[in-house]
């Protein structure tokens, strides 16, 4: 039987320390061992009964209930001031096979996976190669969980691909403490497992689109997420560039996207007409506080997996002192004017080496992060076409009510079927600016006054923008959400989800995060019709 | 006068060596495949933030005849795999000059190590 140990407590916290925020009890479950219950598909059940027991408990006591993975979201949008539950130890995985899939499906078998909530980035990825298989893309690192990713949108800067939920074709819920009360979602018009798959896992199976995209980035109001279905893919190398080039350039490039056109070349990186090839990655690094002519830029392009290739570790992987950290962040609360100094002094740290190349997969370019403390990043997404506009915007506003102890960076990702992905446009540029997390003195002013000074520059100069689930932000800024998708998309997903969960369940696995962006509301429309299987 | 100066004197040296004998430097082995064994209830700060940390802070007494103690890593509650795959090592003069007092047979351990994190 799996087991559950609830602990007794005052406060949790983010990661990167964007809290504390109050807590009751930390629920912590753990898996029945093997040598108890041999088959993995009877212990992903097991463990199933034992979050329908919690969830029961919770409801008896009229509490909330919110489940979360690695802490990575730099908000309160993984917290519950009443009961949380850690996923982190259910980390099972199963290889589908043929006879699983269902009948009208395009995919390959061999691609399809099912991946238990707990599973980290790594721990998937670890399990892929072990298959000959990768991801198709991250969030540009590793210690995310799946669940954790997809609930946020997670994502990296694969042009051409998406985010880590744009290949996920199936998900396993449980929606409740009653047998009807664990679904399997996927998409009617795109499945990927039979109903006799679905009846392994116990499971009630609702095809529909809508529905669908409204779970995929459900920001954990959905229910519990117990089991993703991934689409993989054959195991590939990126080689990976940093290069500095003209900032007019690097900027063109974000704006029009035609690398094929470009003057900026890599010599090793062309088609037989001597014309540029299209990267998988492009990330761009700006240090507002510097008038550099030049921008270092990274790039990645997609190479056929063969061995051997060059080992992208090194020998030794540094890091900075915590207590220079400390000293930094010190130094930008009591002098924010040495910000600018400070930053070109840490750019070795904070920016990748000029001229650096690697090869090497997915798992191994985008490894373990180097840096894990207090930290924010306020991240806006916005039409590529408007993306250097938004940068000049954002930069200028830094510069000029800050300075803010962080640099900017640009990445681009395709654009999301999920509902409320914040990658809505055909490809989003997301505008991000991360940094230590530094407390508001009457010299600096906070990281929320910060992110509210950036909604209304963007508002002010008409830019359309969405905003990262899992980063900083000024999320009680009024009208946020609707402005961000418009009333419409809005209103679909609370009817996907109020159609979805009973009452109470809606209530249970509601948060503050969902009642200040106002999701959490219940709509005054008739939804059962919305959620029938299709 | 003399007298006093001599004792601020044989004072500071005290200090100079017991400053001495805990000087350090550390020293980490990690694993680049699998993930640390996290610890949810864990409030660290430090680089072991989020992860079960073993932490060794004893003296081993060896026999005159043992050249390398081997220290063995079991599967507990603490180390659920049984597998290491960070392993950070303190050395200090205080326990170097240990060792060559002792002909090797107390040898100071400071040690942290984290699991892998078991896989189901």
């Amino acid at each position: 039987m799996a087991t559950t140990i609830a602990h007794p407590k005052t406060k949790w916290d983010t990661l990167h320390n964007n809290g504390p925020f109050p807590l009751k009890t930390l629920y912590v479950t753990e898996l029945a061992g093997d040598g108890n219950i041999p088959a993995k598909i009877d212990r992903y059940n097991d463990v199933a009964e034992e979050i329908q027991r919690l969830i029961k408990e919770t409801a008896d006591d009229n509490e909330g209930f919110r489940a979360y993975g690695s802490r990575w979201s730099m908000n309160n949008i993984a917290h519950h001031k009443d009961r949380m539950h850690y996923n982190g130890f259910m980390n099972i995985h199963l290889p589908i096979a043929e006879a699983d899939c269902h009948d009208d499906t395009t995919y390959d078998a061999s691609n399809l996976f099912l991946f238990e909530c707990g599973n980290t980035i790594k721990e998937v990825s670890k399990q892929l190669s072990a298959h000959g298989k990768s991801l198709k893309t991250t969030g540009a690192s590793n210690g995310q969980t799946i669940a954790g990713c997809i609930s946020t949108g997670v994502h990296g800067s694969a042009l051409d691909v998406g985010s880590v939920q744009d290949y996920v074709v199936g998900l396993n819920l449980i929606i409740g403490p009653n047998p009807e009360d664990v679904v399997y979602l996927e998409r009617h018009t795109k499945p990927a497992l039979n109903d006799v798959f679905a009846s392994k896992l116990k499971a009630r199976v609702i095809r529909n689109d809508g529905l669908f995209n409204a779970a995929l980035v459900g920001l954990g109001a959905f229910g519990f997420i117990h089991g993703v279905v991934i689409e993989a893919e054959p195991r590939f190398l990126l080689n990976r560039y940093v290069k500095k080039i003209d900032k007019n350039i690097a900027l063109k490039l974000a704006e029009t996207m035609d690398f094929k056109n470009s003057s900026f070349k890599i010599p090793e990186e062309t088609d037989e007409q001597g014309n540029a090839n299209r990267p998988y990655h492009y990330k761009i690094f700006i240090n507002q506080y510097n008038d550099d002519l030049e921008y270092v830029v990274e790039l990645m392009y997609k190479k056929p997996y063969v061995v051997p290739y060059e080992d992208p570790f090194p020998v030794i992987k540094e890091s900075l002192y915590r207590d220079l950290i400390h000293l930094f962040v010190k130094m930008a609360e009591n002098f924010p004017k040495s910000i600018p100094w400070l930053v070109r002094r840490l750019r070795k740290t904070i920016l990748p080496t000029v001229n650096e190349e690697l090869i090497g997969t997915v798992p191994e370019i985008f490894w373990d992060a180097p840096y894990q403390g207090p930290a924010f990043a306020c991240s806006f997404g916005v039409d590529h076409k408007d993306a250097p506009r938004t940068m000049k915007l954002l930069g200028d506003l830094t510069k000029k009510e800050g300075p803010i102890p962080g640099i900017f960076a640009m990445r681009f990702v395709k654009k999301s079927e999920a509902t409320l992905a914040f990658t809505k446009f055909p490809i989003t540029c997301m505008i991000e600016i991360d940094g230590v997390l530094w407390k508001k003195t009457r010299r600096i002013m906070s990281v929320t006054e910060f992110s509210k000074r950036m909604i209304e520059t963007l508002q002010q100069n008409n830019i359309p923008f969405t905003m990262h689930w899992g980063k900083t932000g000024n999320w009680t800024f009024p009208g946020l959400v609707a402005h961000m998708f418009g009333d419409d998309t809005v209103n679909e997903w609370k009817n996907y989800r109020n159609g979805l969960l009973s009452e109470d369940m809606a209530k249970l696995f509601s948060n503050d995060f969902l009642e200040t962006t106002g999701l959490s509301e219940k709509n005054l429309d008739d939804t059962d019709d919305w959620i029938v299987s299709l | 006068m003399k007298k006093s100066n001599s004792k601020t004197s044989r004072g500071l040296l005290l200090v100079c060596l017991l400053f001495l004998l805990q000087s350090c430097y550390s020293v980490r082995l990690k694993s680049i495949n699998g993930s640390e064994q996290p610890d949810p209830v864990s409030e660290r700060t430090d680089d072991y933030r989020n992860m079960t940390v073993m932490e060794i802070d004893t003296v081993l007494t060896i026999k005159a005849t043992t050249s390398i103690p081997t220290f063995l890593v079991k599967k507990n509650a603490l180390c659920k795999s049984g597998q290491l795959h960070t392993v950070e090592y303190r050395n200090t003069l205080g326990s170097v000059l240990l060792s060559a007092v002792t002909l090797g047979r107390k040898r100071k351990m400071k040690v942290k190590y984290v699991c892998v994190k078991p896989s189901n």
